[in-house]
């Protein structure tokens, strides 16, 4: 591997440490995932950031509650195929597309290019809907029974 | 009903047409070809109009009962036509060539040609069509999302038993519940992305569409954002009565789209009003093409 692919990948670890955090835990995360996949590319050492993320008993009871595994994938194999790193080459004009899409991403460029406006943010049926989802996803407003039951009865 | 709007259209033609039609509606021999299409029924089959005698009788109960159209229409629209687009995006058998779309999905992409996979790519769309129906008004809205939903999943189960070989009602119930799980997560997902940017759209396509796969092409991850913005940005410009009446179709993945600028937004507009207002305004416009849909917004 060349220097000046190892300087490619160092920048785009960089730029991955700054992809923002899933605000949800999943069986999977993309950030964790794709830093595991460059870093020894960048040739740093991975483990410890790894070992940090590690989801709690707690996290993993409530994605199994949440979530099940592809049809006809068993979670152990699932993960088992997570963690089979494939073997890739890589070459320095290939990480350096990486890195412009993975900031084309994360600068929101579509998101502003394509503004949608509040006909969609705010839609008209239901203008809260977003921001109630966004809410209890950050943790502001919490849900509660009534406010449930209030979906439940009346869809909104 | 969606015919009778079709034929309404081409009310001028005689009783000739329908002895021709007669021929073209009666399904075709070949295996294959039926079963691509939505389903047996004729009155899906593109190709079909409806004799007159039906067609008048059926005018005749709309106005009768005064039903309510914008309620009726969500039947044809949402769960025939809006599904059928969702569905022949991903669409793939084995021995058969990619249509281009296919093709982007699973050469460019080098998406699994699989059925979950088709299922994954199917309800990225609907989903998109879910966010424009969220912005109807509540009650019509609500029902258009529930007939997509209720055709697709009717139409997953004949496919597991046509297509899939699945001959036993609890395997299938066990899929579809799995179905219904894997949507219910998928939305919810995209939904956070669509509201939140970029950066949490792209991880839940990610998750679902490319399902996580850990050697990803960032490239593709952007092409698939951008493909999703865009045709959430032409939805957007779409009025309720157009987007009600199925004048929406995916913009195809080879194509981009450029943003309006305000002249080109206001002809557009004028032309949707004008094309609305004498709709609304000719006294002999059949019961089934009323709607009280805007079509400002």
């Amino acid at each position: 591997m060349s220097q000046a692919t190892k300087e490619s990948a160092k920048q785009l670890v960089k730029l991955l440490e700054k992809f923002p955090k899933e605000r949800v835990k999943h069986l999977i995360s993309f950030k964790e995932s794709q830093l595991d996949r460059f870093r020894p590319v960048a040739g740093i050492e991975t483990g410890s950031a790894s070992e940090q993320s590690k989801p709690s008993l707690a996290e993993i009871k409530d994605i199994i509650n949440r979530t099940s595994g592809p049809l006809g994938l068993k979670k152990d194999l699932l993960k088992k195929v997570q963690e089979a790193l494939p073997e890739e080459h890589f070459n320095d004009t290939q990480i350096q597309e990486q890195i412009r899409s993975l900031n084309a991403i994360m600068s929101d460029k579509y998101k502003n290019y394509y503004a949608v406006g509040d006909k969609l943010y705010k839609p008209a049926g239901n203008p809260i809907y977003y921001k109630r989802l966004h809410d209890e996803i950050e943790g502001k407003g919490k849900e509660t029974f009534f406010t449930a039951m209030r979906t439940v009865v009346f869809g909104k | 009903l969606y015919s009778t709007n079709n034929s309404a259209q081409k009310s001028d033609s005689t009783k000739e047409t329908t002895s021709t039609e007669k021929g073209k509606s009666v399904a075709p021999e070949d295996v294959r070809t039926k079963r691509r299409e939505l389903s047996s029924s004729k009155y899906e089959s593109a190709s079909y109009q409806l004799p007159k005698w039906k067609e008048a009788l059926g005018e005749f109960v709309i106005s009768t009962l005064n039903l309510d159209m914008d309620k009726v229409r969500a039947g044809p629209i949402a769960g025939s036509y809006y599904y059928s687009i969702c569905k022949e995006q991903g669409l793939q058998y084995e021995d058969e060539p990619l249509s281009k779309t296919a093709k982007f999905f699973y050469e460019d992409l080098k998406l699994p040609k699989t059925f979950s996979q088709w299922y994954q790519i199917t309800i990225l769309h609907e989903w998109m069509l879910f966010v424009r129906m969220r912005a109807m008004p509540f009650k019509y809205g609500k029902n258009y999302q529930q007939k997509l939903v209720d055709r697709t999943f009717a139409d997953i189960e004949k496919r597991l038993y046509d297509e899939m070989n699945v001959h036993s009602g609890r395997i299938t119930d066990q899929y579809l519940k799995d179905f219904n799980s894997q949507l219910r997560g998928a939305v919810f997902a995209y939904d956070e992305g669509f509201f939140s940017g970029d950066a949490a759209l792209a991880s839940a396509i990610w998750r679902n569409l490319f399902g996580g796969k850990k050697n990803i092409d960032m490239v593709h991850l952007e092409a698939m954002v951008r493909y999703v913005r865009a045709q959430l940005y032409v939805l957007s410009k779409l009025s309720d009565r157009e987007f009600a009446m199925g004048e929406f179709k995916f913009v195809p993945p080879d194509e981009s789209v450029e943003i309006l600028t305000p002249e080109q937004e206001k002809s557009l507009k004028e032309k949707v009003v004008a094309k609305y207002e004498a709709v609304d305004a000719n006294p002999n416009a059949l019961p089934s093409e009323k709607s009280k849909f805007s079509y400002t917004n």
